[in-house]
């Protein structure tokens, strides 16, 4: 392999990396053609000249410009846009390196279309130690909290925001670190290709990082350097074999990367041996129950945790919440029952932040949710599971619990980047009590599976674990036994009122009637957006405005303890 | 007044690219990056049908639209429909139709070489009107009637017909859709080829347009085709072409106040304007999120 190859491996691979640092976190941007340019041309004009303090200080110095160019550019361009998604971020960062591109060719100390002249400096060894380090800071960020959590937004972004985290800091903070990469990507190239032009880094430039990304593989650390080298040595390898230039070989190029996304769906990464979490084989250590990890206290119990008052919601000219008062003390477990469209979910949905009340004052644990931000909420110790599973389907079941012991866990990713014990010790207390959620929930030989593959009553219980992770002061649980048997729905109240005994308050939105009365000390009753009755369960079965909302009927039986709803 | 009709013009072409993208987006949440090389095909297929085979332009046009609708299929069969229910079926999509639109324009490098094709001289009438001040010609006024025609035709058709009918269902629930007995497969495909149609003529004519065209000619539209659909709104017919009205129109402006050389930056500054300010673009709704 030629001197040259192997440096354009190295370049396109870092190059593959700045992509990689944004699709873990599920954002698809092109802008990295436009950090590359301006960390390039930036270095290039700045640093002083090799020929004066030497090859190795001068290509320091460009680097350290260029990389914090970058970053600084993928502030100021991801400010305005990280509220956008998808194809629109996609479209939006790729408007801004085309108008980079623009400036710069337009530019008078860039050269203009002609270019700027660089001293050669990189060479393959330099190429690839830029390289090592890039790959080992995104080997050591995989498996850190942040790590997870970039994972966490990438598989469902709502439900990693209930979980506590701060989705807008994690994902300006991928994209800055996108920035910092493409930098680096873009003094490297700066320093090699001896002419530096703003053609350098056009839309097909930002297009060949993608396809290298993906192709690699955009969830596995080595991806990127995987894809860089396969993309870099298919048309040398072509050549090497004789196959002419002309359209034979960007033909077979291109049908390469159509088989590969085709028949290899998590790129070539997913061919390595997968290292998941594992869950430590003895959990016996530290005795029953979970042992607080957040040193924060439950509320006392009597103190008010949920206070409501005149809570309304509207869409449109749909009421889905009119008018709710509903105060929760500390220690209770109160059951939220109603037809179906009775707004039990969109009730919760206000309690949790996810859902701005159309008015009315909430206040849950101190803050005040539509106003306060969902992962602050969740901060404040609120905790729940979804209607429809929200779980993070490509992680495993363990990094789902992981990824919900987020505001419980002290960050590690700085510290595993320098191998501090410290480290190592926290991840490790933070998989014990992960594992042990899994055990409670009655999972805990199901740690490596990944979440989209469990059945469904084991996906239920997977979002309780997950939800439990987080040593929540008020539990929400919304129809949990959802498609349970009475077997595994009489477990689930087992659990549920273990968990109470310890002191957590728990809302519980259930249809399956006879587990509410058993396990609530209180249930509101729902129609039509309306509080209907409230009180212990013998009042609620004996209230005719409930026998009326259930069943529609004057002489009917009350909702007695067998009737389970047909949905 | 020459200006405006000239950004008019070039308007139409960039709609009609930009529409059969944005159908696509619309309905299946797909954006088909091999929509450029379709663009190319067309204007070099169309160049032999007029200068080899001796077609009069306006048998080459219809013959134009169905290789481009064939593409069309191909691209759904080949790089769409084998990644279907993946989770990351977005990003595969978009990979697997870039490799799909390389090897296109690899095949169009086999079969046409690296030069630039024209059409030739007599392939249309070169009358021109004087309107006031301005002038006109055939070609352009054939250009605006054929992209409003087409683009009008398939607005009624995704908003009346029975298949625009089928196509809306799909793009609004496909399980649904199936379990309603619509075949979702057939009206995918459909989708694919009338797109790729539309971008198939659009390549036809603005080949006719600026009478060359070039291998790296749907690259250099692929981007004003993206920048079209968000300022029109994604998935909104009607967007595409006021999109690339107010594109063409943006264009020729620039050139004439501010220089050739800033052209797309104007292009790229409003586009980026209006994602910050006005992400759905200017037709475009904000789906509700559920949760």
């Amino acid at each position: 392999m030629s001197e040259s190859v192997l440096v354009f491996i190295a370049l396109n691979a870092i190059l593959a990396y700045s992509f990689y640092a944004v699709l873990v976190a599920g954002q698809l941007s092109l802008g990295q053609a436009g950090f590359a340019a301006l960390g390039g041309f930036t270095a290039a004009a700045l640093a002083p000249a090799p020929s004066e303090v030497g090859d190795l200080p001068a290509l320091l110095v460009a680097v350290v410009i260029g990389m914090v160019v970058g970053a600084l550019a993928a502030v100021v361009l991801g400010l305005p846009t990280m509220h956008l998604r998808g194809v629109f971020l996609a479209i939006a960062t790729l408007g801004f390196a085309e108008a980079v591109r623009i400036l710069l060719i337009n530019a008078e100390w860039t050269g203009g279309a002609n270019g700027m002249s660089v001293t050669k400096v990189v060479t393959p060894v330099i190429a690839w130690v830029c390289l090592a380090l890039v790959a080992y800071w995104f080997w050591r960020q995989g498996p850190s909290s942040y790590g997870r959590a970039l994972a966490a937004i990438r598989e469902d972004e709502l439900a990693a925001r209930a979980m506590g985290i701060d989705v807008g800091r994690h994902r300006l903070s991928a994209f800055v670190t996108a920035g910092a990469v493409a930098g680096l990507y873009g003094v490297l190239w700066a320093y090699y290709v001896r002419l530096l032009a703003p053609e350098d880094f056009d839309f097909a430039r930002a297009i060949d990082g993608l396809v290298m990304a993906v192709v690699g593989g955009s969830t596995v650390w080595l991806g990127p350097l995987l894809g860089g080298a396969f993309m870099t040595s298919v048309p040398e390898v072509l050549r090497s074999i004789g196959v002419e230039a002309g359209w034979i070989r960007p033909f077979i190029s291109s049908a390469l990367l159509l088989v590969v996304i085709i028949f290899l769906p998590g790129g070539l990464g997913s061919l390595l041996p997968r290292v998941g979490a594992r869950a430590p084989a003895d959990l016996a250590e530290g005795g029953e129950g979970l042992a607080p990890r957040s040193g924060r206290a439950l509320p006392s119990p009597g103190e008010t945790v949920v206070r409501v008052s005149g809570g309304n919601k509207d869409y449109g000219g749909v009421h889905a919440v009119r008018d709710v008062d509903l105060t929760i003390a500390s220690g209770e477990v109160v059951g939220l029952i109603g037809p179906n469209g009775a707004g039990k979910t969109t009730l919760v949905n206000m309690i949790s932040g996810l859902v701005p009340p159309s008015s009315g004052t909430f206040e849950v644990l101190g803050t005040t949710p539509g106003r306060t931000a969902v992962h602050k909420v969740a901060q404040a110790g609120v905790s729940r599971t979804f209607q429809h599973s929200k779980l993070f389907p490509r992680l495993s079941a363990l990094e789902n619990v992981l990824v919900g012991a987020h505001v419980v866990s002290r960050p590690t990713f700085l510290r595993r980047l320098l191998w501090l014990p410290g480290a190592r010790r926290d991840e490790s207390q933070v998989v014990v009590h992960a594992a042990r959620c899994l055990e409670r929930a009655g999972l805990g030989d199901r740690s490596r599976e990944d979440a989209g593959s469990l059945s469904y009553g084991d996906q239920r219980r997977l979002e309780i674990a997950r939800a439990l992770a987080a040593e929540p002061s008020l539990l929400i649980l919304d129809e949990p036994a959802a498609g349970m048997n009475h077997v595994e729905a009489d477990a689930l109240s087992r659990l549920i009122g273990s968990l109470a005994a310890e002191g957590l308050t728990i809302l519980l939105i259930e249809h399956n009637v006879g587990m509410v009365m058993r396990t609530c000390d209180r249930i509101v009753v729902l129609n039509f957006g309306e509080v209907i009755a409230a009180g212990t369960p013998e009042e609620i079965v004996n209230d005719p405005a409930v026998v009326e909302a259930y069943l529609g009927g004057d002489d009917a039986t009350p909702p007695g303890t067998e009737t389970e709803e047909v949905r | 007044m020459q200006q405006l009709l000239n950004g008019l013009f070039l308007g139409s072409i960039y709609a009609l690219f930009a529409i059969g993208f944005t159908l696509v987006f619309g309905i299946l949440d797909r954006l088909n990056l091999a929509h450029p090389a379709v663009f190319a095909a067309a204007a070099f297929v169309g160049i032999e049908l007029v200068a080899v085979g001796g077609l009069s332009i306006w048998v080459a046009l219809p013959l134009v639209a169905v290789f481009g609708a064939f593409l069309g299929l191909v691209i759904e069969r080949v790089a769409f429909r084998p990644l279907r229910g993946r989770p990351d079926a977005h990003f595969a999509g978009l990979i697997g139709s870039i490799g799909l639109g390389g090897m296109f324009i690899a095949l169009l490098l086999w079969r046409y070489g690296p030069d630039t094709r024209r059409f030739p001289v007599e392939a249309f009438p070169s009358t021109a009107f004087d309107l006031g001040p301005a002038r006109v010609t055939l070609l352009q006024v054939a250009i605006l009637v054929i992209s409003v025609l087409l683009m009008a035709g398939l607005t009624w058709l995704v908003a009346r017909s029975r298949l625009g009918r089928a196509m809306r269902a799909v793009a609004e629930n496909p399980r649904a859709a199936t379990v309603l007995g619509l075949n979702v497969d057939r009206v995918t495909a459909t989708t694919f080829a009338l797109s790729s149609a539309l971008g198939a003529v659009a390549g036809a004519l603005f080949a006719l347009n600026v009478n060359s065209a070039q291998l790296g000619m749907g690259t250099a539209i692929e981007l004003k085709g993206l920048a079209v659909i968000i300022v029109g709104g994604m998935g909104s017919l009607p967007g595409a072409l006021v999109g690339g009205l107010i594109l063409g129109l943006a264009e020729v402006f620039a050139v004439q106040y501010v220089g050739s050389s800033w052209r797309d930056l104007v292009a790229f500054g409003l586009l980026f304007l209006l994602l910050v300010v006005r992400p759905q673009g200017l037709f475009g709704s904000r789906r509700v999120r559920e949760v």
